[in-house]
């Protein structure tokens, strides 16, 4: 129900370890808003769908990742052109299609373990200052991914009633029921855990 | 935190990824169709209160950060962050937590149901509409080059559909007050 995007391949960009990605990503978010020029932003947005496209996606799956974000990015455009000179929308759409294509091609080729190492990383600093433990943000991941395939059933479960008693579906009537039956789960998960000793308290 | 509060914001969390995959509704007056997600904001700030629902939502946005395809119409990735609106999703934690602190701080169990439900209306205009546009419009605004006054007039295309959803979630999150309430009170 909840499967990664990372897809599974043997590209060299699969192989490059997943902080220097994102420092490359940061590094590019911050760079491209430097330049103006269409002579650096061309180059860069045909850099990064070449390599968002040399990842072994297949061109539709490619597509219908990025394409609600690239649909804003043209429309915005479009509503640009009136307002500020042609050659500034190009660089700025350029850019802006270079970033969401580097973005997605790291979101392809780093998987969630992968990912969540970097994120503790980044925690151990808060974890210090005594703000949050990274074990309960690893915690907290994988009880959602736990739940929302038995939260998914309830919703289906109620709008099953729903239908058999003749009312419409609408989302007033099912998130109200939604939200106070899975809620009520928190108390008998919180002694769960605490009985098996997870957070150590 | 305990660990009871923990449960909480995960709950809350895998909610809202729950509500991004039931369909959207389209309604004959209103241009785009509402996902129950876009409602999740205000829901998180005036169900769980300020600190857990910005919580919840921190953690749904390290869910789609990280890969997973949480958002509605099974988008995600660092891509959503990179585009257009990627200050709106951002925005979310904070929206939620002004949210839930207008939430605690005018809705009592004590008080009449009219006035639970102008609280926690007030709570989900304040916190999801204005404090998340807020951020969301000068966030585009810079990323796309549009002027800022362009942007802002253009958002109001959207204003009438969120005041829906406030309104929705308005009368949920009530209903879900009668029923079990978590909101902690502020005085």
């Amino acid at each position: 129900m909840l499967t990664s995007l990372y897809v599974e391949g043997g590209s060299w960009f699969h192989r490059v370890a997943v902080r220097a990605k994102l420092i490359a990503l940061l590094v590019l978010s911050l760079g491209l808003f430097v330049t103006n020029s269409p002579l650096l932003l061309l180059p860069a947005f045909l850099l990064c769908g070449g390599l968002y496209l040399s990842l072994g996606l297949t061109p539709r799956q490619a597509l219908s990742r990025v394409g609600f974000v690239v649909f804003t990015i043209l429309v915005l455009a479009a509503v640009n052109l009136f307002l500020i000179p042609v050659p500034e929308v190009v660089a700025l759409v350029l850019r802006l299609m270079a970033l969401v294509l580097f973005a997605a091609a790291v979101t392809a080729t780093a998987t969630i373990g992968a990912f969540m190492d970097e994120v503790t990383i980044l925690l151990k600093p808060l974890e210090r200052l005594g703000l949050l433990r990274a074990a309960d943000v690893s915690l907290a991941l994988g009880l959602v991914l736990r739940f929302v395939p038995d939260i998914f059933a309830r919703y289906e479960a109620i709008s099953e009633a729903h239908r058999a008693r003749g009312l419409p579906i609408r989302p007033l009537t099912i998130i109200g029921p939604l939200i106070i039956l899975t809620l009520k789960d928190a108390d008998t998960i919180a002694a769960a855990i605490d009985a098996r000793g997870f957070r150590r308290q | 935190m305990n660990t009871r509060d923990l449960v909480l914001v995960a709950l809350f969390a895998a909610i809202v990824v729950v509500l991004g995959l039931i369909p959207p509704i389209t309604l004959g007056f209103i241009p785009v169709p509402i996902t129950a997600q876009s409602m999740g904001v205000m829901l998180a700030g005036c169900i769980i209160g300020a600190k857990r629902g910005a919580l919840a939502f921190l953690l749904f946005v390290l869910l789609v950060a990280i890969g997973l395809p949480a958002l509605s119409g099974g988008r995600g990735g660092l891509a959503v962050f990179a585009g257009p609106s990627g200050g709106f999703i951002l925005g979310w934690a904070v929206a939620a937590f002004v949210t839930g602190l207008i939430a605690e701080r005018f809705v009592h169990p004590g008080n009449s149901e009219g006035r639970q439900f102008v609280g926690f209306f007030l709570a989900s205009v304040i916190g999801g509409i204005v404090v998340l546009y807020a951020i969301g419009v000068p966030w585009l605004a810079t990323v796309t080059g549009t002027p800022l006054i362009a942007a802002a007039t253009g958002s109001l295309v959207f204003i009438p559909g969120d005041l829906l959803k406030a309104a929705i979630a308005t009368l949920a999150a009530r209903a879900v007050y009668a029923g079990y309430p978590l909101l902690p009170a502020r005085v």
